[in-house]
C-alpha cells in the first residue's frame, strides 16, 4: 500500500509537472462550448424572446374562463404570451395587421359546460401569416384542455358542487373564497395523477416544456447542455494521456526496473487505475468550475454530480486499463485511442445531440459513457438523482475492471 | 527484518556462497539463450561478464532481477531460493542496460522515487540520495530536469539508482553503453570501489578493456553458456604462450582449410576460417613466414595479417572463434 500510494503521487506529480497536454485537453473544450453557445444564441440583448401576442376572445366570462386567463398570466406565461381581451373582430383585424399570432376563443357557457362534464370546443385561430409561433399557442391551449378535462373527469362531485354554487349571478360570485378551494383541488390532482389518465397528460407535458425550452433557452443553457459532452469527451482524452504510462513505460524499460524492486505488480496495476481515476475526476471537476465561472452553466444538485462524474471517471480509468492491457505499444496506442474517443463522442452525444441522430446511433451511443453521463448530467440539472447512469457506468466499469487487472498482470512479466 | 536474519544466519553456518546459480536454462521457442549456466559469486567479488551479442548476457540478469520467468534451474541468494521471497529483492541492485527512469523529474526526485520502491526508511533515504548523487557527481545538478542531462550524466544516475538501497549483490547490464572515456573511466571507478566496499557485483560489456581493469574474477560466455572463467592471469594462460594471427583476404574459407591441413604438429593451430576471414594461433612466430608461403602458393589472395600477443582478446578470439565488437 506504502509502494502503491508512492506511485499514484509520483504520477500525479509527473503530469503536473509536464501540463501541457492536460491544459489543452482542459482549454479546448472550454473554447468548444463557448464557440456552440455563441453560435447558437439567439443575440438579442436580453437573452429571451419577444413575447407571443394573444387575442383571448372571452365569450364565457365564467370560471373556466378565468381560468385560462389565469393560467396566461402565470410568471412564467407571462414571458411567453401576451395575452389581449378583445372581441372577435377586434381580434381577426390585429391578426391581419400581424399584432397576434394567434386568437383563443372560449365559446358561451363553457364554464357551465364543463361543470356538467358536457364536452365542449376550444377554439385556436392561428395566424396564416406566421409559421412557429401560433402552434406554440395552439399546443399550450392544448395542454390547457387536456388537464382541464382530465381534472373535471376525477372531480366529478366537486365539480357538480361548484356548478350548484354558480346558480347565482356570476358578478355576485366570491372568487376569493374560490381561490383557497381551487388550489387543495390542484393538489388532489397531483396526488391521483394515477388515477386520471396519466399517460396524455404527461405526452403533453413534456410537449409544452420542449416549446417552452425552445422558446426560452438562454445563453447558460446552451451552455449547460453541451458542456457535459464536451467535458467527457475530453476527460477520455486526458485520461488516456495519463494511462497510457501503462504502454510506455513496458518499451522504456521502467515497468521491468519497478519490477526488480519488492514492489508488486497488483500495487503498480492498483495505482495506475487510481492515478486516471482520480486525474478524470479531478478534470471533470474542473471543468464544471470553469463552466460556472466562465458561461454561468449550472449542474444541479453538486452531490449528485459529484457521485456521477466519480462513477464516469472510473468507468473511464478502466476502460483504458484494459484497453492498455490489449495493446503492444504507443504507436498503435496512438492510432486506436484517438478514433475509439471520437467514436463514443460522436456516438454519445458529446457532438451532436442524442436527438438529431437516426435512431440506430442512438442505440450505438447507449454503448458509450458520452451518453450516459451526458444524460445523467441531464437529470442532475433537472434536479433528479441519475439512478441508471450511475449503475450502467458502476457495472460496466467493474466488469472492465475485472478483465483489465489480470491481463495487465500477465503483460508485466515476459 | 530480514538482513538480521541473514547476518545471524551468516555468523552461525557460513555454509554458502552469496549467489549460486545452478543449470539455469532458458529458452526463446528453438533459440537457446542460456544453456545449463552455472555461477558462483563471492562477498565483494567484481565479476565482468564477457560476451558476444547474442550471448545471454541479458536474459541471465533479467532472470536474476525477476522479470524474466519460464527458466528451470536454480538460483540461491544469500543461501534462500531467490525468487521465494519477494523481501530477497530489497538486497538486490539491478542497473538495467535501459535508462529506466522519469525524464521530466529531476535527479533526486527519481531517486527518491526509485528508491522509495525499497523498504528504506525515509530520512535515510533522503541522506543516502545526496550522498550518491555527491558520489556520481551530480549533486551540482540534481535540481534540474533529468531530460537537460547528458548521455554520461544519465548512465550515472542510472547506475546510482541502482546503489540507493545498498544491495548486497549489484548487477549491472552493459552501464557504459554509448558514453565517452570520463564517463566511463567514473562508472567503473565506482564500481571497483562499491566491490571494495564488500558488495557482490557482475557485469556485463563488450569491452574487454574495462573489465581488465576493473574486475577481480572475469567470465566469457557465449550460446549460453560459460566458456572460461578466472583471473586476467588465469585465462591468458589458457591460450598458453600462443600468438594469435589474424588473416584477411580474398579467398574462400574451404580452400584455406585445406592449404593449412597439415600444419598441427608444427604448433599451429587453426581456430577458425570463414570466407575472407581466418585466425590461427601460432605457438611459435617462425611459423608465420612459412604459413603465408603455403597460402600464396596456393594463390589465396591475401591482404592483411595481424598478430596478436597473448591478451583478453586472444583469449577471447580462441574460444568463441569471434572478435568482440560493439
Ligand atoms: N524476448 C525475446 N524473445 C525471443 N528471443 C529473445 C528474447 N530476448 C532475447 N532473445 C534471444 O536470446 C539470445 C540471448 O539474448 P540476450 O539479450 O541475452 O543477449 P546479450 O548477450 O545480452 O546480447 P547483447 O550483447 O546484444 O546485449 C539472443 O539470441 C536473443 O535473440
Ligand atoms: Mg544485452
Amino acid at each position: 500500500m506504502r509502494r502503491l500510494l508512492l506511485i499514484l503521487k509520483n504520477d500525479i506529480l509527473r503530469h503536473l509537472k509536464a501540463p501541457v497536454a492536460i491544459l489543452l485537453y482542459l482549454i479546448i473544450p472550454i473554447a468548444m462550448t463557448g464557440l456552440i453557445g455563441m453560435i447558437f444564441t439567439p443575440s438579442s440583448k436580453d437573452n429571451t424572446l419577444p413575447p407571443i401576442q394573444v387575442v383571448l376572445v372571452d365569450k364565457d366570462k365564467g370560471l373556466a374562463s378565468r381560468l385560462f386567463l389565469g393560467a396566461f398570466d402565470a410568471d412564467q406565461m407571462k414571458k411567453m404570451f401576451q395575452v389581449t381581451v378583445a372581441d372577435e373582430a377586434e381580434g381577426r383585424r390585429r391578426m391581419e395587421k400581424g399584432k397576434a399570432s394567434a386568437m383563443v376563443v372560449i365559446p358561451a357557457r363553457f364554464t357551465l359546460d364543463v361543470l356538467e362534464i358536457k364536452p365542449v370546443v376550444l377554439e385556436v385561430v392561428k395566424n396564416p401569416a406566421e409559421q412557429f409561433l401560433p402552434d406554440v399557442v395552439e399546443e399550450f391551449m392544448n395542454t390547457m384542455a387536456v388537464m382541464l378535462s382530465g381534472a373535471i373527469q376525477a372531480f366529478e362531485p366537486e365539480a357538480r358542487g361548484i356548478r350548484l354554487m354558480l346558480d347565482g349571478p356570476i358578478d355576485a360570485f366570491p372568487w376569493e373564497s374560490l381561490g383557497p378551494e381551487f388550489g387543495k383541488a390542484q393538489k388532489k390532482v397531483v396526488a391521483a395523477e394515477k388515477y386520471l389518465n396519466p399517460l396524455l397528460i404527461r405526452l403533453q407535458e413534456e410537449k409544452t416544456k420542449a416549446v417552452g425550452a425552445k422558446a426560452f433557452m438562454t445563453r447558460s443553457d446552451i451552455f449547460s447542455a453541451v458542456l457535459p459532452g464536451m467535458a467527457v469527451m475530453f476527460l477520455l482524452f486526458i485520461v488516456q494521456t495519463v494511462m497510457r504510462d501503462i504502454i510506455s513505460e513496458r518499451e522504456d524499460g521502467k515497468l521491468r526496473r519497478m519490477l526488480t524492486t519488492p514492489l508488486r505488480p497488483g500495487e503498480l496495476i492498483g495505482a495506475r487505475i487510481a492515478g486516471g481515476w482520480l486525474m478524470g475526476f479531478a478534470i471533470l471537476l474542473v471543468m464544471a468550475v470553469f463552466g460556472t465561472l466562465v458561461f454561468k452553466a449550472y449542474w444541479g444538485s453538486p452531490g449528485y454530480f459529484l457521485l456521477l462524474a466519480a462513477v464516469t471517471a472510473f468507468w473511464t480509468a478502466s476502460f483504458f486499463a484494459l484497453m492498455n492491457a490489449f495493446l503492444k505499444n504507443r504507436n498503435q496506442a496512438g492510432a486506436i485511442s484517438a478514433p475509439v474517443i471520437l467514436a463514443f463522442s460522436v456516438f454519445g452525444g458529446s457532438m451532436l445531440s442524442t436527438e438529431a441522430m437516426p435512431k440506430a446511433f442512438q442505440a450505438i451511443g447507449l454503448a458509450t459513457p458520452n451518453r450516459w453521463f451526458i444524460d445523467g448530467a441531464a437529470l442532475v440539472r433537472e434536479g433528479r438523482f441519475p439512478a441508471a447512469a450511475l449503475l450502467v457506468l458502476a457495472a460496466s466499469g467493474l466488469i472492465l475492471l475485472f478483465l483489465a487487472v489480470p491481463l495487465l498482470r500477465r503483460r508485466s512479466t515476459v | 527484518m530480514l538482513p538480521g536474519r541473514i547476518l545471524w544466519y551468516d555468523a552461525f553456518t557460513k555454509e554458502w556462497n552469496m549467489l549460486e546459480i545452478k543449470n539455469l536454462t532458458k529458452s526463446y521457442g528453438d533459440l537457446l539463450a542460456l544453456d545449463h549456466f552455472s555461477l558462483t559469486l563471492e562477498k565483494g567479488e567484481v565479476l565482468g561478464l564477457l560476451g558476444p551479442n547474442g550471448a545471454g548476457k541479458t536474459t541471465l540478469i533479467s532472470i536474476l532481477a525477476g522479470t524474466v520467468r519460464d527458466f528451470t534451474g536454480s538460483v540461491r541468494f544469500l543461501g534462500h531460493d531467490l525468487f521465494s521471497d519477494r523481501n530477497l529483492k530489497n538486497r538486490l541492485g539491478i542497473v538495467p542496460q535501459d535508462m529506466a527512469f522519469y525524464e521530466e523529474l529531476n535527479a533526486m526526485d527519481n531517486l527518491l522515487f526509485w528508491g522509495g520502491l525499497y523498504d528504506v526508511p525515509r530520512d535515510a533515504l533522503k541522506k543516502r540520495a545526496a550522498e550518491i548523487l555527491e558520489r556520481v557527481e551530480l549533486s551540482g545538478r540534481m535540481k534540474e530536469p533529468v531530460k537537460n542531462f547528458s548521455g554520461g550524466m544519465k548512465r550515472r544516475l542510472n547506475t546510482a539508482i541502482g546503489l540507493l538501497h545498498r544491495p548486497d549483490l549489484l548487477l549491472l547490464d552493459e552501464p557504459t553503453v554509448g558514453i565517452d572515456v570520463q564517463a566511463k573511466v567514473s562508472i567503473l571507478d565506482l564500481i571497483r570501489k562499491v566491490g571494495a566496499e564488500g558488495t557482490g557485483v557482475i557485469f556485463t560489456t563488450h569491452q574487454l578493456a574495462e573489465v581488465e581493469n576493473t574486475c577481480s574474477r572475469i567470465a566469457i560466455m557465449d550460446c549460453g553458456r560459460i566458456l572460461a572463467q578466472g583471473t586476467m592471469e588465469e585465462l591468458i594462460r589458457l591460450v598458453g604462450e600462443k600468438d594469435i594471427v589474424e588473416i584477411t583476404g580474398n579467398f574462400p574459407a574451404a580452400s584455406f582449410t585445406e592449404a593449412l591441413q597439415d600444419l598441427d604438429g608444427n604448433g599451429i593451430e587453426l581456430l577458425s576460417a570463414a570466407d575472407n576471414l581466418a585466425t590461427l594461433a601460432v605457438a611459435d612466430t617462425e611459423q608465420i613466414p612459412k604459413t603465408m608461403d603455403r597460402l600464396f602458393r596456393r594463390k589465396l589472395a591475401v591482404t592483411d595479417l595481424k598478430i596478436k600477443t597473448p591478451s583478453l582478446e586472444t583469449v577471447f578470439l580462441k574460444l568463441t572463434g569471434r572478435s568482440l565488437r560493439d
